[in-house]
């Protein structure tokens, strides 16, 4: 991509004395010869993301990687990398099976030809998708390298082996280099490839053991290329101008006049976009991406706005609230007996709880953006960050007027994703505005407060939830009203399943309100908020839903045995039997609500949980949750201690016990790591994130308020793993949803208090606590 | 044409004086390391050196670092081995990494001016570093180990 | 930003004596043909060179992108805008028709070589002190080494009567004292040295001194502090705010690297006095001057006093998780503190700011100045420059900042109507772009 390459160790230097002379002698905002047309594939383990060119004729045994001459691996990655180090553990999977020396194993996120298939990376899906996939891929190799040294040694293949890249057999060996540089094809059915024999457990030699993650060592020195940092010759930069509603507003009048003496300033477009993602978009051009940005300051447009223009998070919680009361709405989940009104009528004690979650930005470091172009062959190439290619690019295409084929995705590394890429919108007025230009490239920024204001923010929330208990206060019956925007309603509404009443419903939206507690009949309930979806695209935002179900869900269970007399601990553990539908099934939830209960019971040991030695205002709070939907449950457990000040209404988290089953951990340190960080997100959003709609938009659009937990709000946390040989399932998401119930639980547990509400501010604990006294 | 120094070369740029210096190095300069977060001097994606002091260089006007030496995340280290990229590297600091140009500038200064810092002289300091992946428990560790690793260097001298 | 200052101090006296137009007449010198350059040593014309940069001359009659000692910088004053002169070598448009008599009237007296009198915003009544010797070798050194530029004076935009020259008689009749500097026969050598360069060539007073209605400074408020612009020049008498008292070598390193460890830097008009200027004079000039201010400022304090009130800021400025609920200390601890943080000691570049003489002022001017603005690689500490928050933060945002210092980090009175204040220094500067 790069003229030279920039950042080859020692050579550093040379290239910035090349650069130094080049900006002196050229003029303001030029470039320098960056070619027009690239690989649209990246390897984040190199400083110019060029994948590795094989050496010789190349042996591909699947789809998804080849061996060269030279036996290096180059393994092919659909998934987006965000720091998951995706690549590095989908590869790891298939190296195992495949029996090569992690040093020649290579790795290239692969472009959107269509032969790769659905592309999304989200849902905590990559490693539980890849597992089977790339296993039996590499199977697949081994096989076949093992079946040509038998041949060429005429022994059976059930003599020989493989190992680190070699296939002993009968005294002999022979590498794969050597066996590939011999000349080798052979190609799997799926039949075949479903009947090779996997590595037992047992010899797994890569999976669960820390190896150099490929993606690593150019996030320290500056190369790693993200999307903001795509280059093309002749490139121009857009800034864009947004109108009020995000749906339904249409541009009246632009007035670039006190705009025309800027240097570098362009143009100013107005977006005609048939695919009907971008309404009413007004992109400013210029030669540099400052230019821009100061004549977008100095343009005046005027907008007829859409019908939402007025809405705000009030309304939007009203109207849910409306939705909720309204028996005739929403879908309703398979949970079995889900006909608890007679159940309700008949108990002899029922009680139910409303929760609401305010909206809550993504606020990925990098704020989205795209570079647009027409290539030479005349196909229009989108570079970027994006988590969904499979989803965008039909609506690119549609935008561009262009087939489907036209339209290639680049996808660099994403400064974040959190489910805010999976939503690849920002794309689209990239190629807009490139094909204004006649398929100029473009890169399209948006500044941070565009971001926040274009984002597809985590929707509010209100959930009601009910519970019956018989004479001698046991459950037999619990509902859960759960209403909100509805991210994949509004994108992708073929995605979604139906409930038992026919209507379907958005799983983002509602997963974890079907938890595995048995309870006896129960109803589960999900509700879309038509005036959200209106208002804003709801987003896929770091586990979505369970964001605010298991809010509820896990609050909701500690009142209930604080309404019992019982011990929150025992009240759970009693409740998950592991029985009926909740004893689980192959192969992702073998087990069932039995895991759930273990890695509860262990972070309770862990944590010293029901100690009595805190200090007043200080205790300990646990909840347990599963994610990201019980068709994929990795089961979680936190303990969480908090001091609270009466005074103030802060509530200090001293520190966070997680214990977790994920099944097989393919990569213990990646998981950690995706676990701390979930956990703490958790912990943002519980309280200190969180904004409004106000006026159709988000309040908050930039860190001066809008205020993520930072370095100094992180507690000590401590996490386990359950040793499992079972199923790898995902951890990008599940460590976010325990955390605000379990401090919700640990402030009523330290004060007294119940909070209902996320975020949990001091103002809204000082409440809390005025209202009781 | 404001003249300045780049990781060590001079450099002249024909830009606005009041351009951010970020643009100058990503846009000008072409080096893409530094990254924008916020534009407002409050994530810290953008930290560079200045006299070998961190500076945010999305408030820093080209005008203010005429003359002036400019170290970014490419220049820290010839080989990239500052303590600070080793420990980072050793202990996986980064998830997407795109803050970590910015936290490692960050923490490469924080050294020089605290050779033995305190949790709480950490958390102080990178408060302003904005990590949205949350690698907060690393960063910590990775700041400690980087201090051991200058102590042992001085100590062998 | 100096020249600003002074020549914001134009003013005028309406005396209508009769006679006084005599009074006030001087006779022109007349011109020369040419200067013999050789009669310059090369010692006296490097003195020269140093005693002009110490009295920060290419500071005032230097034009934005003009040539050196060229003139044309434009000031805005009250009455009206005025223009600096050209003061290169040039025979038509500049001083090079001067002979060394005619600068000696002009720096000591005021009077220009055709005998108009000078506004005062070019403060004679400080060079005034200066020995005959220097103020020829800042001659020698102008004659020898600028550059002669053929640039026209622009005509001053002045309202009447403020722009009748001889008017400017009766100030100096009033005001100044015409006369050279008189050594104090009690104090050191050095106390004198130092005491000569700052009443005469340095003119510190100029900033330092409040003024009278008329522009004068006051003679009974010498070094008391003064505003201007909404900057203030700090007092340099017991009365400076400092937390920690300055030294002759806090003085003198001030002077040297443009900031100390313990007060702040030199940054607004302070900016070039130190570094187009006295920064150039001898070490042992600067640690004159330094005697002599600390001397005028009251003794030192003791080390142990000033540690303790370190050790005292130090701890008052550890973080703390709750400071996000403030928004001003919020602010601080993610804009602020990545800098302006230290644990065991003062780093010289990273400034405490409880200590700090901004946040301690009477008046916040100079704190918000710098949050908005932030401080250029020409000015402060040589090479190290702080970012401006203008375009990053609103009005209430840098006075919650500037509030949530004062608040917890000195014990002084809460400045009042902050946000109003950061928009008439934000609007200030726009103005005047
Ligand atoms: S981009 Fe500069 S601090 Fe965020
Ligand atoms: S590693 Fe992603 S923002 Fe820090």
């Amino acid at each position: 991509m790069f003229e030279h390459k920039l950042g080859q160790r020692g050579n550093a230097t040379s290239d910035i004395t090349r650069r130094g002379f080049l900006v002196s002698m050229a003029a303001a905002g030029a470039t320098f010869g960056f070619p027009l047309s690239v690989r649209a594939a990246m390897d984040p383990a190199t400083a110019d993301g060029m994948p590795v060119d094989a050496i010789g004729r190349a042996f591909e045994p699947t789809l998804w990687y080849s061996i060269d001459t030279d036996g290096q691996v180059n393994v092919n990655i659909i998934r987006a990398e965000m720091g998951q180090h995706v690549g590095t553990s989908i590869a790891r999977i298939l190296a195992d099976e495949l029996e090569v020396a992690w040093e020649d194993v290579h790795i290239t996120h692969v472009d959107t030809a269509e032969k790769w298939g659905l592309m999304v990376t989200g849902g905590s899906w990559s490693v539980w998708q890849s597992w089977p996939v790339y296993r039996r891929a590499g199977a697949a190799g081994r096989t076949a390298l093992i079946e040509a040294a038998a041949k060429n040694w005429g022994i059976a293949a059930s003599q020989c082996s493989a190992r680190n890249g070699q296939i002993t057999g009968g005294g002999r060996s022979v590498s794969y280099a050597e066996l590939v540089s011999a000349g080798l094809s052979r190609s799997f059915t799926q039949a075949e490839l479903e009947a090779l024999t996997l590595k037992p457990h047992s010899e797994l030699r890569l999976v669960g053991k820390d190896v150099t993650a490929l993606d690593i060592a150019t996030k320290t020195n500056g190369q790693a290329i993200y999307g903001l940092d795509a280059r093309i010759d002749g490139m121009v930069y857009g800034v864009p101008l947004l109108p009020p509603t995000r749906l339904g507003s249409s541009v009246r009048s632009i007035d670039d006049s006190a705009a025309k003496d800027i240097g570098g300033y362009m143009q100013t477009l107005q977006l005609d976009d048939p695919s009907g993602t971008v309404p009413g978009w007004v992109v400013v051009v210029g030669k540099n991406l400052m230019a821009a940005k100061k004549a977008s300051q100095k343009i005046k447009v005027e907008w007829q706005a859409g019908d939402t223009a007025s809405v705000s998070e009030a309304d939007i919680q009203n109207h849910a609230r409306e939705l909720i009361a309204d028996e005739g709405v929403g879908s309703i989940l398979d949970t079995g007996v889900t006909d608890t009104g007679p159940v309700f009528q008949g108990a002899t004690d029922t009680f139910d709880a409303e929760y609401t979650t305010a909206t809550v930005l993504h606020f990925q470091l990098e704020p989205v953006n795209a570079t647009a172009f027409q290539n030479d062959d005349g196909v229009w190439e989108i570079h970027t960050g994006n988590q969904w290619q499979s989803l965008i690019l039909p609506s690119i295409a549609t935008a561009l007027g262009v087939e489907a084929e036209q339209v290639v995705m680049r996808t660099y590394m994403l400064g974040g994703g959190f489910g805010r890429r999976l939503n690849g919108d920002y794309a689209v007025p990239a190629a807009l505005a490139s094909k204004a230009l006649g398929g100029k490239p473009l890169k399209l920024v948006l500044f941070r407060e565009d971001d926040a204001k274009f984002d597809s923010p985590r929707s509010p929330s209100v959930q009601r939830l009910a519970m019956a208990f018989d004479a001698q206060q046991q459950v037999i019956a619990m509902e859960h009203h759960a209403a909100a925007g509805w991210p994949t309603g509004v994108m992708f509404p073929a995605f979604m399943p139906d409930g038992k009443n026919g209507l379907p419903f958005d799983p983002f939206a509602i997963d974890g309100a079907d938890h595995w507690y048995s309870v006896g009949a129960q109803k589960v309930r999900a509700i879309s908020n038509d005036l959200a979806n209106r208002t804003f695209r709801p987003g896929w935002l770091r586990s979505v839903g369970p964001g605010w179900t298991h809010f509820a869900v896990e609050s909701f269970m500690d009142e209930a045995a604080h309404r019992v007399g019982a011990d929150p601990l025992k009240f759970r553990l009693d409740h998950l039997l592991a029985n009926g539908r909740n004893a689980g099934s192959a192969p992702n939830s073998v087990g069932g609500a039995a895991r759930q209960a273990k890695v509860l019971k262990r972070v309770a040991e862990l944590s010293g949980y029901g100690r009595t030695d805190l200090s007043k205002d200080s205790a300990i709070g646990i909840a347990t949750t599963f994610g990201q939907s019980r068709s994929m449950p990795t089961w979680v457990a936190a303990a969480v201690q908090v001091d609270v000040d009466r005074v103030t209404g802060e509530v200090d988290v001293r520190k966070l016990w997680l214990v977790f089953d994920c099944g097989t951990v393919v990569d213990p340190d990646g998981a950690l790591a995706q676990c701390e960080g979930a956990a703490l997100w958790g912990l943002s959003m519980a309280l200190f994130e969180g904004t409004e709609i106000e006026n159709s938009n988000v309040r908050d659009r930039n860190l001066n308020t809008y205020t993520p937990l930072r370095i100094i709000d992180t507690p000590e946390i401590e996490i386990e793993f359950v040793d499992s040989t079972e199923a790898p399932v995902g951890l990008g998401e599940p460590g976010t949803t325990v955390v605000a119930p379990a401090i919700a639980n640990a402030i009523f547990n330290a004060v007294g208090v119940r909070l209902r509400h996320l975020p949990m501010t001091p103002d809204t604990v000082l409440q809390a606590l005025q209202a009781r006294e | 044409m404001i003249k300045l120094k780049v990781n060590g070369r001079d450099v002249s740029v024909d830009a606005d004086a009041d351009t951010p210096l970020l643009w100058v190095i990503r846009d000008e300069i072409g080096l893409m390391g530094t990254k924008f977060g916020c534009g407002i001097g409050m994530c810290g994606a953008c930290t560079v050196h200045v006299g070998g002091q961190a500076t945010r260089s999305c408030i820093t006007p080209l005008s203010a670092v005429a003359g002036a030496s400019v170290t970014t995340i490419e220049g820290l280290d010839e080989t990239d081995s500052h303590p600070v990229q080793e420990a980072w590297r050793e202990l996986r600091v980064p998830q997407c990494g795109y803050c970590q140009s910015g936290q490692i500038m960050q923490a490469a200064a924080l050294l020089k001016d605290i050779p033995d810092p305190s949790d709480d002289d950490i958390d102080a300091v990178m408060t302003g570093n904005l990590c949205r992946c949350m690698t907060y428990l690393r960063i910590r560790k990775a700041v400690r180990r980087a201090a051991a690793t200058n102590r042992e260097a001085n100590s062998n001298v | 930003m100096i020249k600003k200052i002074i020549f914001g101090l134009l003013t005028f006296v309406v005396v209508a004596l009769i006679g006084f137009a005599i009074y006030a007449h001087e006779p022109e010198i007349a011109p020369i043909a040419n200067v013999d350059r050789s009669q310059f040593t090369a010692e006296t014309v490097a003195k020269g060179r140093v005693l002009a940069a110490a009295g920060y001359c290419a500071t005032c009659h230097t034009a934005e992108d003009g040539a050196l000692y060229a003139g044309n910088y434009p000031v805005e004053t009250g009455f009206g805008t005025l223009y600096s002169t050209n003061i290169t070598p040039d025979p038509e448009f500049g001083i090079g028709n001067w002979s060394e008599e005619a600068f000696l009237r002009a720096m000591h007296d005021g009077v220009d070589r055709e005998g108009r009198h000078l506004f005062p915003a070019f403060p004679y009544d400080h060079f005034t002190k200066m020995s005959d010797d220097d103020v020829g070798a800042i001659y020698a050194y102008i004659m020898s080494e600028v550059e002669p530029v053929p640039s026209d004076q622009k005509s001053n935009e002045l309202l009447f009567p403020m722009d009748r020259r001889f008017l400017q008689a009766g100030w100096k009749l009033l005001f100044v004292n015409f006369s050279r500097f008189e050594a104090v026969a009690e104090q050191s050598t050095e106390w004198n040295r130092g005491a000569y360069l700052v009443e005469g060539v340095t003119h510190c007073g100029a900033c330092h001194t409040p003024r009278n209605v008329l522009g004068a400074e006051k003679k009974s408020e010498h070094f008391a502090g003064a505003t201007i612009d909404q900057w203030i020049a700090p007092a340099l008498t017991a009365e400076n705010a400092s937390a920690i008292h300055w030294s002759a070598s806090d003085f003198s390193n001030f002077l040297k690297i443009g900031g100390t460890r313990n007060h702040g830097v030199a940054v607004g008009p302070m900016g070039p006095v130190v570094h187009a200027g006295v920064r150039q004079l001898p070490d042992s000039d600067l640690k004159a001057i330094g005697v002599y201010l600390a001397e005028r400022a009251g003794a030192p304090a003791r080390d142990d006093v000033n540690s303790e009130i370190l050790k005292a800021s130090l701890a008052k400025g550890k973080p703390q998780k709750s400071h996000r609920w403030d928004q001003g200390a919020r602010l601080y601890a993610e804009a602020c503190a990545s800098c302006h943080y230290n644990a065991a000691q003062i780093a010289l570049s990273r400034p405490d700011l409880g200590i700090n003489s901004a946040t301690r002022l009477a008046e916040p001017g100079n704190l918000l100045h710098v949050i908005l603005d932030g401080v250029g690689n020409e000015d402060g500490l040589a090479g190290i420059v702080m970012p401006g928050f203008r375009d990053a933060f609103n009005d209430e945002e840098v006075a919650a900042i500037a509030a949530y210092l004062r608040s917890s980090r000195t014990d002084k009175a809460a400045w009042t109507d902050l946000s109003g204040k950061v928009a008439a220094i934000r609007a200030g500067r726009t103005a005047a772009q």
